[in-house]
């Protein structure tokens, strides 16, 4: 079977002359858990946009799917980021809706009407654990909260891949290892999960496939493996 | 499954006038400044097209005779004109025909005249066998003692020209100026909105909205200030002729001046509206397009 993403010796210069990625290439089959690690500057968020085509390749191939995004056309952009739930460090919600509402939105801009929307949410809240909090503001919530909330949104179509780059960036290790433990969850559910963290003690603690980047190349690939060699 | 597009975008374009309501307010004010201005410029085309027919159904030269002429000095008057050459007809028109030729003209609207002393001098019109007779004519014309002026169609008809085209130009020049400053202004409210949602777009493109429901709310909040603009142009527009040609119509009675029938103001609303969405959806098209790269 092949990858769900493929990888196949990607370069990413930004203009400037940097070369954040230099001939990378990797496979991620479905289903699979991936931490990508490195130092700052190493190049994660970097291919993390990649694939979901924020950044394109200056070389190579970035295949998701069966799709070639290299070779995507803008309209179909769309309809990839469907397939693709994203999470930040900062959240990235909007201050002036609900819980219920930032969740909603995700289907409320891609064509879902109010009542399916609606069935959608309020599963989706109450898996991350967000069923009582849902009329609250962003501002009302704890950092936790609020990326359990931005979660719940990526989640909430049901996505093939879940990417996120240092999740638990602005969180307390206790904090982390719930969202962790969520994306984890989420994981078991069959979605695939892509994420780009600094969070030693997690990828030592989960044991799951490590990818280390080092200077914008993989220095290490393995299956069950910790932050360091 | 699928939320109607015409749903989301009423919503959400609702929310982004009046989120910006100080600016929405000021695009809609421009645009129907400059609809105003092209509802002014049809108008008086209009005007000027009814002007002429009624221009044309008139004598080539007339003679207003001094109020004071004598029925003798009218009688030799009219032998002297018969006497010019290249003159074919000459008909003399006593004050009272003049008259109620005016109450024929006025038809429904005779009754303003009730009461009101004959003010009209009585004339001597006549027509020339050929275009070039009519200035030698009018020369001498004018130099009979009884003679108090002389019109005849090409002078008024160009002094109405002269006067129409002039106010149309200034007219559609003012639509055209206004007209581009509506669209700026309109961009400019469109650019603010985008930067107020700077945070909300790059979301929704995260999350996988197309372009359609990007850009949506923001070309239909365009629209939306265009058309009311439109209608706001058109209501001052008819609204101010409606006035000046009832009021002036009591004062002036002599001046033709053409009254509006519904069809006619539905019309120039129908124009005025479609032009300010035209510039509405251009107003926020060209903006959507420099600050949004879609
Ligand atoms: N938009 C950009 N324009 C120019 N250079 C960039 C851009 N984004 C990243 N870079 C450069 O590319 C290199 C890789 O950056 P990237 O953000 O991928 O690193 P990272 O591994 O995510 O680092 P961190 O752990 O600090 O987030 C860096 O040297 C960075 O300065
Ligand atoms: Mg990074």
């Amino acid at each position: 079977m092949t990858a769900l993403i493929q990888v196949r010796d990607v370069s990413k210069a930004y203009p400037g002359g940097m070369l954040a990625l230099n001939r990378v290439s990797l496979d991620i089959r479905k289903g699979e858990f991936v931490f990508i690690v490195g130092q700052s500057g190493a190049g994660k968020s970097t291919l993390i946009k990649l694939l979901y085509r924020e950044e394109v390749p200056t070389e190579g191939r970035v295949i998701v799917a069966g799709k070639d995004l290299t070779r995507m056309r803008r309209l179909e952009v769309p309809f990839l980021r469907r397939r693709i739930g994203v999470v930040f460090q900062d959240f990235r919600l909007l201050a002036d809706r609900t819980v219920a509402e930032n969740v909603e939105f995700a289907l409320r801009v891609t064509g879902f009407n109010g009542r399916d929307a609606k069935k959608a949410v309020a599963q989706v809240l109450s898996m991350v654990g967000l069923r009582s909090r849902h009329s609250a503001y962003p501002g009302e919530l704890s950092g936790g909260e609020q990326q359990r909330v931005a979660i719940a949104r990526s989640l909430v179509r049901n996505p093939d891949i879940l990417i996120a780059d240092e999740p638990t960036g602005n969180l307390d290790p206790d904090t982390s290892m719930e969202i962790f433990r969520l994306i984890e969850r989420a994981n078991r559910y069959g979605t695939t999960v892509v994420v780009a963290t600094h969070a030693r003690h997690i990828v030592d603690a989960m044991r799951k496939r490590v990818i280390e980047l080092r200077r914008g190349t993989v220095v290490r690939d393995v299956r069950r493996g910790a932050y360091d060699d | 499954m699928r939320y109607t597009l015409v749903g989301y975008l009423v919503s959400e374009t609702h929310k982004s006038i009046w989120r910006n309501r100080m600016s929405s307010f000021l695009s809609c004010g421009t645009t129907a400044l400059a609809l105003f201005l092209l509802g002014v410029a049809i108008v008086i085309s209009l005007n000027l097209q009814y002007i002429f027919t009624d221009v044309q159904s008139q004598p080539e030269i007339q003679a207003y005779l001094k109020m004071e002429t004598t029925d003798q000095e009218a009688v030799s008057a009219l032998k002297a004109c018969e006497a010019m050459n290249g003159v074919a007809e000459v008909r003399f028109v006593s004050k009272e025909e003049a008259f109620s030729e005016l109450r024929e003209m006025f038809q429904d609207k005779a009754a303003v005249l009730e009461g009101i002393e004959n003010p009209l001098p009585a004339s001597i019109r006549l027509t020339t066998f050929r275009a070039e007779d009519v200035p030698g004519v009018v020369e001498q014309l004018k130099v009979l003692p009884c003679v108090e002026d002389v019109i005849y169609q090409e002078e008024a008809s160009r002094n109405l020209a002269v006067l129409g085209r002039v106010s149309q130009a200034l007219s559609l020049g003012g639509t055209v100026i206004v007209g581009l400053v509506a669209i700026t202004v309109i961009g400019n409210t469109t650019r603010m909105t985008i930067e107020a949602r700077r945070h909300e777009i790059a979301i929704m493109k995260l999350v996988g909205a197309t372009d359609g429901f990007v850009v949506g709310p923001f070309v239909l909040a365009g629209i939306v200030l265009g058309m009311f603009g439109g209608l706001l142009g058109a209501g001052l527009s008819i609204g101010l002729y409606n006035y000046l040609t009832t009021s002036l119509g009591s004062i002036l009675p002599f001046i033709p001046i053409l009254s509006l029938t519904r069809d006619t103001a539905l019309n120039i609303t129908g124009i005025l509206v479609l032009t300010g969405v035209a510039v509405g959806t251009l107003g926020s098209a060209l903006s959507l397009r420099r600050h949004l790269k879609v």
